[in-house]
Protein backbone atom coordinates (compact mmCIF):
# COMPACT_ATOMS: atom_id res chain seq x y z
CA UNK A 1 0.00 0.00 0.00
CA UNK A 2 2.81 2.37 0.93
CA UNK A 3 4.55 1.73 -2.33
CA UNK A 4 1.29 2.36 -4.19
CA UNK A 5 0.79 5.69 -2.41
CA UNK A 6 4.35 6.69 -3.23
CA UNK A 7 3.76 5.86 -6.87
CA UNK A 8 0.54 7.86 -6.89
CA UNK A 9 2.29 10.89 -5.40
CA UNK A 10 5.11 10.56 -7.92
CA UNK A 11 2.58 10.54 -10.74
CA UNK A 12 0.74 13.55 -9.35
CA UNK A 13 4.04 15.43 -9.07
CA UNK A 14 4.80 14.60 -12.67
CA UNK A 15 1.44 16.06 -13.69
CA UNK A 16 2.10 19.14 -11.60
CA UNK A 17 5.47 19.60 -13.31
CA UNK A 18 4.00 19.38 -16.81
CA UNK A 19 1.23 21.75 -15.78
CA UNK A 20 3.85 24.29 -14.65
CA UNK A 21 5.57 23.90 -18.00
CA UNK A 22 2.40 24.88 -19.75
CA UNK A 23 1.77 27.95 -17.57
CA UNK A 24 5.24 29.24 -18.22
CA UNK A 25 4.55 30.51 -21.75
CA UNK A 26 5.34 34.18 -22.31
CA UNK A 27 2.40 36.52 -22.62
CA UNK A 28 4.03 39.91 -23.04
CA UNK A 29 7.52 40.53 -24.33
CA UNK A 30 6.58 37.97 -26.92
CA UNK A 31 9.16 37.09 -29.55
CA UNK A 32 7.47 34.18 -31.27
CA UNK A 33 3.99 33.42 -32.49
CA UNK A 34 2.61 30.01 -33.41
CA UNK A 35 -0.12 30.09 -36.01
CA UNK A 36 -2.47 27.11 -36.01
CA UNK A 37 -3.74 26.28 -39.50
CA UNK A 38 -5.61 23.60 -41.36
CA UNK A 39 -2.84 22.71 -43.85
CA UNK A 40 -5.38 21.50 -46.41
CA UNK A 41 -7.56 24.54 -46.77
CA UNK A 42 -6.79 26.46 -49.94
CA UNK A 43 -6.89 29.33 -50.65
CA UNK A 44 -6.59 30.32 -46.96
CA UNK A 45 -3.86 27.96 -45.86
CA UNK A 46 -2.20 25.15 -47.76
CA UNK A 47 1.14 23.64 -48.70
CA UNK A 48 2.49 25.63 -51.65
CA UNK A 49 4.41 24.36 -54.69
CA UNK A 50 7.70 25.05 -52.90
CA UNK A 51 6.75 22.91 -49.90
CA UNK A 52 6.17 25.93 -47.64
CA UNK A 53 2.80 26.78 -46.14
CA UNK A 54 1.08 29.59 -47.94
CA UNK A 55 -2.40 31.00 -48.54
CA UNK A 56 -4.20 34.23 -47.77
CA UNK A 57 -4.32 33.75 -43.99
CA UNK A 58 -0.72 32.58 -43.86
CA UNK A 59 0.53 35.58 -45.84
CA UNK A 60 -1.43 38.02 -43.68
CA UNK A 61 -0.09 36.36 -40.54
CA UNK A 62 3.45 36.59 -41.89
CA UNK A 63 2.95 40.29 -42.54
CA UNK A 64 1.52 40.75 -39.04
CA UNK A 65 4.52 39.00 -37.48
CA UNK A 66 6.93 41.08 -39.60
CA UNK A 67 5.11 44.20 -38.45
CA UNK A 68 5.27 43.22 -34.78
CA UNK A 69 8.77 41.76 -34.96
CA UNK A 70 7.69 38.24 -33.99
CA UNK A 71 9.14 35.05 -35.30
CA UNK A 72 6.37 33.07 -36.98
CA UNK A 73 5.99 29.31 -36.59
CA UNK A 74 3.25 27.58 -38.52
CA UNK A 75 1.60 24.59 -36.93
CA UNK A 76 -0.79 22.30 -38.78
CA UNK A 77 -3.63 21.43 -36.43
CA UNK A 78 -5.97 18.50 -36.62
CA UNK A 79 -9.04 20.54 -37.58
CA UNK A 80 -11.54 18.70 -35.44
CA UNK A 81 -9.25 19.04 -32.41
CA UNK A 82 -8.17 22.60 -33.10
CA UNK A 83 -9.46 24.16 -29.89
CA UNK A 84 -7.98 21.43 -27.72
CA UNK A 85 -4.63 21.99 -29.42
CA UNK A 86 -4.99 25.74 -28.89
CA UNK A 87 -5.71 25.18 -25.20
CA UNK A 88 -2.69 22.93 -24.82
CA UNK A 89 -0.39 25.66 -26.19
CA UNK A 90 0.48 23.78 -29.35
CA UNK A 91 -0.40 27.00 -31.14
CA UNK A 92 -1.22 30.56 -30.08
CA UNK A 93 -4.19 31.04 -32.36
CA UNK A 94 -6.37 29.20 -34.84
CA UNK A 95 -6.32 31.27 -38.00
CA UNK A 96 -7.33 29.36 -41.09
CA UNK A 97 -10.64 30.27 -42.63
CA UNK A 98 -12.22 29.52 -39.28
CA UNK A 99 -15.94 30.18 -38.96
CA UNK A 100 -16.95 32.03 -35.82
CA UNK A 101 -19.39 29.85 -33.89
CA UNK A 102 -21.43 30.95 -30.90
CA UNK A 103 -20.32 27.82 -29.09
CA UNK A 104 -16.69 29.05 -29.26
CA UNK A 105 -17.61 32.34 -27.61
CA UNK A 106 -19.71 30.49 -25.04
CA UNK A 107 -16.71 28.31 -24.23
CA UNK A 108 -14.71 31.47 -23.47
CA UNK A 109 -12.40 31.69 -26.48
CA UNK A 110 -11.32 35.18 -27.53
CA UNK A 111 -12.41 35.69 -31.13
CA UNK A 112 -11.07 38.51 -33.31
CA UNK A 113 -13.26 40.86 -35.29
CA UNK A 114 -14.61 38.99 -38.34
CA UNK A 115 -12.58 39.55 -41.50
CA UNK A 116 -14.42 37.51 -44.08
CA UNK A 117 -18.03 36.93 -45.13
CA UNK A 118 -18.58 33.35 -46.08
CA UNK A 119 -21.33 31.29 -47.57
CA UNK A 120 -21.56 27.58 -48.17
CA UNK A 121 -22.22 26.05 -51.56
CA UNK A 122 -22.76 22.62 -53.06
CA UNK A 123 -20.25 21.36 -55.63
CA UNK A 124 -21.40 18.70 -58.08
CA UNK A 125 -20.03 17.07 -61.22
CA UNK A 126 -20.68 19.08 -64.35
CA UNK A 127 -22.33 16.17 -66.14
CA UNK A 128 -24.54 15.22 -63.18
CA UNK A 129 -27.46 17.42 -64.21
CA UNK A 130 -28.00 18.77 -60.68
CA UNK A 131 -28.77 22.48 -60.68
CA UNK A 132 -30.31 23.19 -57.28
CA UNK A 133 -30.15 21.82 -53.76
CA UNK A 134 -33.63 20.36 -54.33
CA UNK A 135 -32.20 18.09 -57.06
CA UNK A 136 -30.05 16.44 -54.41
CA UNK A 137 -33.00 14.90 -52.58
CA UNK A 138 -32.11 11.33 -51.69
CA UNK A 139 -28.48 11.82 -52.76
CA UNK A 140 -25.31 11.52 -50.70
CA UNK A 141 -23.51 14.72 -49.72
CA UNK A 142 -19.98 14.87 -48.31
CA UNK A 143 -18.84 17.46 -45.77
CA UNK A 144 -15.64 17.92 -43.78
CA UNK A 145 -15.86 17.06 -40.10
CA UNK A 146 -15.43 20.08 -37.85
CA UNK A 147 -16.25 22.66 -40.51
CA UNK A 148 -19.07 25.14 -40.33
CA UNK A 149 -20.71 23.30 -43.22
CA UNK A 150 -21.09 20.28 -40.99
CA UNK A 151 -22.44 22.44 -38.17
CA UNK A 152 -24.95 24.03 -40.56
CA UNK A 153 -26.23 20.68 -41.81
CA UNK A 154 -26.84 19.67 -38.20
CA UNK A 155 -28.27 23.05 -37.22
CA UNK A 156 -29.72 25.82 -39.37
CA UNK A 157 -29.87 23.68 -42.49
CA UNK A 158 -31.13 20.50 -40.81
CA UNK A 159 -34.30 20.63 -42.94
CA UNK A 160 -32.26 20.64 -46.13
CA UNK A 161 -29.94 17.90 -44.91
CA UNK A 162 -32.96 15.74 -44.01
CA UNK A 163 -33.88 15.67 -47.72
CA UNK A 164 -30.44 14.29 -48.63
CA UNK A 165 -30.03 10.53 -48.81
CA UNK A 166 -27.24 10.85 -46.28
CA UNK A 167 -24.37 13.03 -45.13
CA UNK A 168 -20.86 11.57 -45.24
CA UNK A 169 -18.27 13.26 -43.03
CA UNK A 170 -14.65 13.13 -44.18
CA UNK A 171 -11.50 14.17 -42.34
CA UNK A 172 -10.38 16.65 -45.00
CA UNK A 173 -12.20 18.52 -47.72
CA UNK A 174 -9.84 17.04 -50.33
CA UNK A 175 -11.12 13.62 -49.33
CA UNK A 176 -14.66 14.91 -49.86
CA UNK A 177 -13.68 15.81 -53.41
CA UNK A 178 -12.02 12.42 -53.95
CA UNK A 179 -15.29 10.81 -52.89
CA UNK A 180 -17.09 13.03 -55.40
CA UNK A 181 -14.59 12.22 -58.16
CA UNK A 182 -14.96 8.50 -57.42
CA UNK A 183 -18.78 8.82 -57.55
CA UNK A 184 -19.30 7.59 -54.01
CA UNK A 185 -21.06 10.85 -53.13
CA UNK A 186 -23.11 13.16 -55.34
CA UNK A 187 -22.15 16.55 -53.96
CA UNK A 188 -19.71 18.26 -51.59
CA UNK A 189 -20.90 20.93 -49.17
CA UNK A 190 -18.07 23.38 -48.63
CA UNK A 191 -17.13 27.06 -48.19
CA UNK A 192 -17.56 29.11 -51.35
CA UNK A 193 -13.89 30.19 -51.78
CA UNK A 194 -12.67 26.62 -51.38
CA UNK A 195 -15.27 25.43 -53.89
CA UNK A 196 -14.34 28.20 -56.33
CA UNK A 197 -10.63 27.50 -56.23
CA UNK A 198 -11.17 23.75 -56.53
CA UNK A 199 -13.55 24.06 -59.48
CA UNK A 200 -11.14 26.47 -61.17
CA UNK A 201 -8.22 24.05 -60.87
CA UNK A 202 -10.04 20.82 -61.68
CA UNK A 203 -12.14 20.18 -64.72
CA UNK A 204 -15.62 18.73 -64.65
CA UNK A 205 -17.02 20.36 -61.52
CA UNK A 206 -19.58 23.10 -61.07
CA UNK A 207 -20.90 25.07 -58.15
CA UNK A 208 -24.65 25.10 -57.65
CA UNK A 209 -25.65 28.74 -57.73
CA UNK A 210 -27.30 28.89 -54.34
CA UNK A 211 -25.62 30.45 -51.33
CA UNK A 212 -26.53 28.53 -48.23
CA UNK A 213 -25.92 29.77 -44.70
CA UNK A 214 -24.13 33.05 -44.08
CA UNK A 215 -21.28 33.19 -41.60
CA UNK A 216 -18.04 34.98 -40.87
CA UNK A 217 -14.41 34.02 -40.41
CA UNK A 218 -12.34 35.12 -37.45
CA UNK A 219 -9.21 34.21 -35.50
CA UNK A 220 -9.50 32.26 -32.25
CA UNK A 221 -7.27 32.83 -29.23
CA UNK A 222 -7.18 31.24 -25.78
CA UNK A 223 -9.53 32.71 -23.19
CA UNK A 224 -6.74 34.61 -21.42
CA UNK A 225 -5.24 36.15 -24.55
CA UNK A 226 -7.40 39.23 -25.01
CA UNK A 227 -4.31 41.45 -25.20
CA UNK A 228 -2.72 39.22 -27.83
CA UNK A 229 -5.91 39.37 -29.87
CA UNK A 230 -6.04 43.18 -29.84
CA UNK A 231 -2.32 43.31 -30.69
CA UNK A 232 -2.93 41.17 -33.79
CA UNK A 233 -6.07 43.11 -34.69
CA UNK A 234 -4.08 46.35 -34.39
CA UNK A 235 -1.36 45.02 -36.67
CA UNK A 236 -3.96 43.96 -39.25
CA UNK A 237 -5.53 47.41 -39.11
CA UNK A 238 -2.10 48.93 -39.78
CA UNK A 239 -1.63 46.60 -42.77
CA UNK A 240 -5.01 47.62 -44.14
CA UNK A 241 -3.96 51.25 -43.66
CA UNK A 242 -0.63 50.95 -45.48
CA UNK A 243 -2.06 48.96 -48.38
CA UNK A 244 -0.15 45.75 -47.67
CA UNK A 245 -3.42 43.95 -46.90
CA UNK A 246 -4.95 44.85 -50.27
CA UNK A 247 -1.73 43.87 -52.00
CA UNK A 248 -1.87 40.35 -50.52
CA UNK A 249 -5.62 40.08 -51.12
CA UNK A 250 -5.15 40.90 -54.81
CA UNK A 251 -3.32 37.58 -55.17
CA UNK A 252 -6.48 35.72 -54.17
CA UNK A 253 -9.21 36.77 -56.63
CA UNK A 254 -11.63 34.08 -55.39
CA UNK A 255 -11.99 35.65 -51.97
CA UNK A 256 -11.20 39.33 -52.43
CA UNK A 257 -14.83 40.38 -52.79
CA UNK A 258 -15.82 38.99 -49.42
CA UNK A 259 -13.01 40.51 -47.34
CA UNK A 260 -14.67 42.75 -44.80
CA UNK A 261 -11.74 45.11 -44.16
CA UNK A 262 -11.47 46.02 -47.85
CA UNK A 263 -15.14 46.52 -48.60
CA UNK A 264 -16.15 48.85 -45.77
CA UNK B 1 -27.29 18.22 -25.76
CA UNK B 2 -27.87 15.97 -22.78
CA UNK B 3 -25.55 13.11 -21.90
CA UNK B 4 -28.29 10.64 -22.74
CA UNK B 5 -28.79 12.01 -26.27
CA UNK B 6 -25.02 11.85 -26.76
CA UNK B 7 -24.89 8.23 -25.67
CA UNK B 8 -27.89 7.31 -27.84
CA UNK B 9 -26.43 9.03 -30.88
CA UNK B 10 -23.07 7.33 -30.41
CA UNK B 11 -24.75 3.95 -29.90
CA UNK B 12 -26.10 4.28 -33.44
CA UNK B 13 -22.52 4.18 -34.66
CA UNK B 14 -21.70 1.28 -32.34
CA UNK B 15 -23.51 -1.08 -34.73
CA UNK B 16 -21.12 -0.05 -37.49
CA UNK B 17 -18.14 -0.49 -35.16
CA UNK B 18 -19.40 -4.01 -34.32
CA UNK B 19 -19.85 -4.76 -38.04
CA UNK B 20 -16.16 -4.05 -38.68
CA UNK B 21 -15.16 -6.07 -35.64
CA UNK B 22 -17.14 -9.24 -36.30
CA UNK B 23 -16.69 -9.32 -40.08
CA UNK B 24 -12.94 -8.77 -39.72
CA UNK B 25 -12.65 -11.68 -37.27
CA UNK B 26 -14.85 -13.86 -39.48
CA UNK B 27 -12.56 -13.38 -42.50
CA UNK B 28 -9.13 -12.83 -40.96
CA UNK B 29 -9.03 -15.84 -38.60
CA UNK B 30 -9.37 -18.46 -41.39
CA UNK B 31 -7.41 -16.35 -43.88
CA UNK B 32 -4.57 -16.13 -41.36
CA UNK B 33 -4.42 -19.93 -41.19
CA UNK B 34 -4.19 -20.16 -44.96
CA UNK B 35 -1.42 -17.56 -45.01
CA UNK B 36 0.44 -19.36 -42.19
CA UNK B 37 0.35 -22.66 -44.09
CA UNK B 38 1.59 -20.99 -47.29
CA UNK B 39 4.28 -19.22 -45.28
CA UNK B 40 5.51 -22.62 -44.04
CA UNK B 41 5.26 -24.21 -47.48
CA UNK B 42 8.22 -26.34 -48.57
CA UNK B 43 8.12 -24.52 -51.91
CA UNK B 44 10.73 -21.77 -51.52
CA UNK B 45 9.04 -19.42 -54.00
CA UNK B 46 5.63 -19.63 -52.30
CA UNK B 47 7.04 -19.19 -48.82
CA UNK B 48 9.25 -16.24 -49.72
CA UNK B 49 6.48 -14.44 -51.62
CA UNK B 50 4.12 -14.88 -48.68
CA UNK B 51 6.85 -13.79 -46.31
CA UNK B 52 7.31 -10.60 -48.33
CA UNK B 53 3.56 -9.89 -48.34
CA UNK B 54 3.46 -10.31 -44.57
CA UNK B 55 6.33 -7.85 -44.07
CA UNK B 56 4.49 -5.30 -46.22
CA UNK B 57 1.22 -5.74 -44.31
CA UNK B 58 2.90 -5.58 -40.93
CA UNK B 59 5.39 -2.93 -41.94
CA UNK B 60 2.98 -0.29 -43.24
CA UNK B 61 0.29 1.50 -41.24
CA UNK B 62 -3.23 0.09 -41.30
CA UNK B 63 -4.43 3.61 -42.05
CA UNK B 64 -2.40 3.63 -45.28
CA UNK B 65 -3.79 0.23 -46.24
CA UNK B 66 -7.32 1.51 -45.65
CA UNK B 67 -6.68 4.45 -47.97
CA UNK B 68 -5.07 2.19 -50.58
CA UNK B 69 -7.95 -0.30 -50.61
CA UNK B 70 -10.65 2.40 -50.66
CA UNK B 71 -9.23 5.04 -52.98
CA UNK B 72 -6.47 3.06 -54.76
CA UNK B 73 -8.75 1.61 -57.47
CA UNK B 74 -10.04 5.11 -58.23
CA UNK B 75 -6.59 6.68 -58.51
CA UNK B 76 -5.13 3.78 -60.50
CA UNK B 77 -7.98 2.84 -62.84
CA UNK B 78 -10.58 5.57 -62.38
CA UNK B 79 -12.93 2.98 -60.86
CA UNK B 80 -15.80 4.19 -58.70
CA UNK B 81 -15.20 4.49 -54.97
CA UNK B 82 -17.44 2.09 -53.06
CA UNK B 83 -20.60 3.74 -51.69
CA UNK B 84 -20.85 1.14 -48.99
CA UNK B 85 -17.61 1.87 -47.12
CA UNK B 86 -17.98 -1.27 -45.01
CA UNK B 87 -16.69 -3.35 -47.96
CA UNK B 88 -13.25 -1.73 -48.42
CA UNK B 89 -12.92 -1.28 -44.64
CA UNK B 90 -13.50 -4.98 -43.94
CA UNK B 91 -11.20 -6.01 -46.81
CA UNK B 92 -8.36 -3.82 -45.51
CA UNK B 93 -8.84 -4.87 -41.89
CA UNK B 94 -9.13 -8.59 -42.77
CA UNK B 95 -5.97 -8.63 -44.87
CA UNK B 96 -4.02 -6.70 -42.25
CA UNK B 97 -5.17 -8.83 -39.33
CA UNK B 98 -4.68 -12.05 -41.31
CA UNK B 99 -0.98 -11.17 -41.57
CA UNK B 100 -0.69 -10.84 -37.80
CA UNK B 101 -2.76 -13.95 -37.12
CA UNK B 102 -0.66 -15.92 -39.64
CA UNK B 103 2.51 -15.22 -37.68
CA UNK B 104 0.80 -16.17 -34.43
CA UNK B 105 -0.43 -19.43 -35.95
CA UNK B 106 3.03 -20.15 -37.35
CA UNK B 107 4.60 -19.64 -33.94
CA UNK B 108 2.06 -22.05 -32.44
CA UNK B 109 2.46 -24.70 -35.13
CA UNK B 110 6.25 -24.61 -34.97
CA UNK B 111 6.19 -25.03 -31.20
CA UNK B 112 4.84 -28.57 -31.54
CA UNK B 113 7.80 -30.97 -31.18
CA UNK B 114 8.75 -33.07 -34.22
CA UNK B 115 8.43 -36.23 -32.11
CA UNK B 116 4.65 -35.90 -32.18
CA UNK B 117 4.61 -36.02 -35.97
CA UNK B 118 6.83 -39.11 -35.90
CA UNK B 119 4.62 -40.79 -33.31
CA UNK B 120 1.50 -40.00 -35.35
CA UNK B 121 3.11 -41.48 -38.42
CA UNK B 122 3.92 -44.67 -36.54
CA UNK B 123 0.27 -44.86 -35.42
CA UNK B 124 -0.81 -44.66 -39.06
CA UNK B 125 -2.20 -41.08 -39.10
CA UNK B 126 -2.14 -39.31 -42.46
CA UNK B 127 -0.50 -35.87 -42.60
CA UNK B 128 -3.91 -34.17 -42.73
CA UNK B 129 -5.20 -36.22 -39.78
CA UNK B 130 -2.06 -35.45 -37.78
CA UNK B 131 -2.52 -31.72 -38.33
CA UNK B 132 -6.26 -31.55 -37.62
CA UNK B 133 -6.50 -34.07 -34.76
CA UNK B 134 -3.16 -33.73 -32.97
CA UNK B 135 -1.39 -30.49 -33.84
CA UNK B 136 -4.24 -28.00 -34.26
CA UNK B 137 -5.98 -28.58 -30.87
CA UNK B 138 -2.70 -27.94 -29.07
CA UNK B 139 -1.88 -24.94 -31.23
CA UNK B 140 -5.23 -23.28 -30.49
CA UNK B 141 -4.66 -23.61 -26.76
CA UNK B 142 -1.16 -22.19 -26.97
CA UNK B 143 -1.92 -19.20 -29.16
CA UNK B 144 -5.12 -18.08 -27.48
CA UNK B 145 -3.51 -15.38 -25.28
CA UNK B 146 -1.75 -13.85 -28.32
CA UNK B 147 -4.96 -13.96 -30.34
CA UNK B 148 -6.80 -12.20 -27.51
CA UNK B 149 -4.17 -9.47 -27.71
CA UNK B 150 -4.93 -8.90 -31.38
CA UNK B 151 -8.69 -9.04 -30.88
CA UNK B 152 -8.49 -6.37 -28.17
CA UNK B 153 -6.39 -4.20 -30.48
CA UNK B 154 -8.93 -4.72 -33.25
CA UNK B 155 -11.70 -3.23 -31.11
CA UNK B 156 -9.70 -0.02 -30.76
CA UNK B 157 -8.45 -0.01 -34.37
CA UNK B 158 -12.03 0.20 -35.67
CA UNK B 159 -11.84 3.94 -34.97
CA UNK B 160 -9.39 4.20 -37.88
CA UNK B 161 -12.19 3.51 -40.37
CA UNK B 162 -12.95 7.23 -40.16
CA UNK B 163 -9.96 7.89 -42.45
CA UNK B 164 -12.08 6.60 -45.31
CA UNK B 165 -15.24 8.39 -44.16
CA UNK B 166 -16.92 5.37 -42.57
CA UNK B 167 -19.26 6.75 -39.93
CA UNK B 168 -18.56 4.52 -36.94
CA UNK B 169 -19.04 5.31 -33.28
CA UNK B 170 -15.89 7.38 -32.74
CA UNK B 171 -16.63 9.51 -35.81
CA UNK B 172 -20.04 10.36 -34.41
CA UNK B 173 -18.34 11.13 -31.10
CA UNK B 174 -16.03 13.58 -32.87
CA UNK B 175 -18.96 15.19 -34.64
CA UNK B 176 -20.76 15.77 -31.34
CA UNK B 177 -17.55 16.99 -29.68
CA UNK B 178 -17.26 19.55 -32.44
CA UNK B 179 -20.76 20.86 -32.56
CA UNK B 180 -20.97 21.07 -28.75
CA UNK B 181 -17.35 22.17 -28.15
CA UNK B 182 -17.29 19.47 -25.50
CA UNK B 183 -14.90 16.78 -24.34
CA UNK B 184 -17.62 14.51 -22.96
CA UNK B 185 -18.14 12.43 -26.16
CA UNK B 186 -14.52 11.28 -25.95
CA UNK B 187 -15.09 10.04 -22.41
CA UNK B 188 -18.24 8.25 -23.59
CA UNK B 189 -16.24 6.70 -26.45
CA UNK B 190 -13.56 5.59 -23.98
CA UNK B 191 -16.18 3.91 -21.80
CA UNK B 192 -17.74 2.22 -24.86
CA UNK B 193 -14.37 0.79 -25.95
CA UNK B 194 -13.54 -0.32 -22.43
CA UNK B 195 -16.85 -2.12 -21.96
CA UNK B 196 -16.52 -3.73 -25.40
CA UNK B 197 -13.05 -4.99 -24.52
CA UNK B 198 -14.18 -6.08 -21.07
CA UNK B 199 -16.69 -8.38 -22.78
CA UNK B 200 -14.04 -9.57 -25.26
CA UNK B 201 -11.69 -10.30 -22.38
CA UNK B 202 -14.34 -12.31 -20.51
CA UNK B 203 -15.32 -14.30 -23.62
CA UNK B 204 -11.74 -15.13 -24.51
CA UNK B 205 -11.02 -15.99 -20.87
CA UNK B 206 -14.01 -18.33 -20.90
CA UNK B 207 -12.78 -20.07 -24.05
CA UNK B 208 -9.30 -20.45 -22.54
CA UNK B 209 -10.80 -22.02 -19.44
CA UNK B 210 -12.89 -24.48 -21.44
CA UNK B 211 -9.87 -25.56 -23.44
CA UNK B 212 -7.89 -26.20 -20.28
CA UNK B 213 -9.30 -29.71 -19.98
CA UNK B 214 -6.00 -31.30 -18.93
CA UNK B 215 -5.50 -29.04 -15.92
Amino acid sequence: MKRFTALLIALLLLFALTACGAEDKPSDGRTGFIMGIDPEYPPFSYLGEDGQYTGFDVEICKAVCDYLGWELTIFGVNWDEKLVQLDSYECDCVWSGMTILDSMKDAGYVISAPYYDNTQVLVVKEDSGFSSSADLAGKLVAVQLGTSGEALLNGDLADLSATFGGVVTCDSFLKCFTELAGNSVDAVFVDLPVAASYAAEHEGYKIIDEQLGAEQYGIAFRSGDKALCSQVEGAIAALVENGKYAEIAAKYPDIVNNLLFLND
Amino acid sequence: MSLLTMILKMSEGLGKTCAIFFLTLLFSLPLGMLVALLRMSKNKIVSSVVRFVITVLRGTPLMLQLLAVTYGPYYLFGANVSRNKLIPVVIAFSINYAAYFAEIYRGGIESIPAGQYEAAEVLGYSRFQTFVRIVLPQVIKRILPSVTNEVVTLVKDTSMAFTVSYQEMFTIGKQIANSQTSFVPFIVAGVFYYVFNFVVDRVMGGIEKRLNYYK
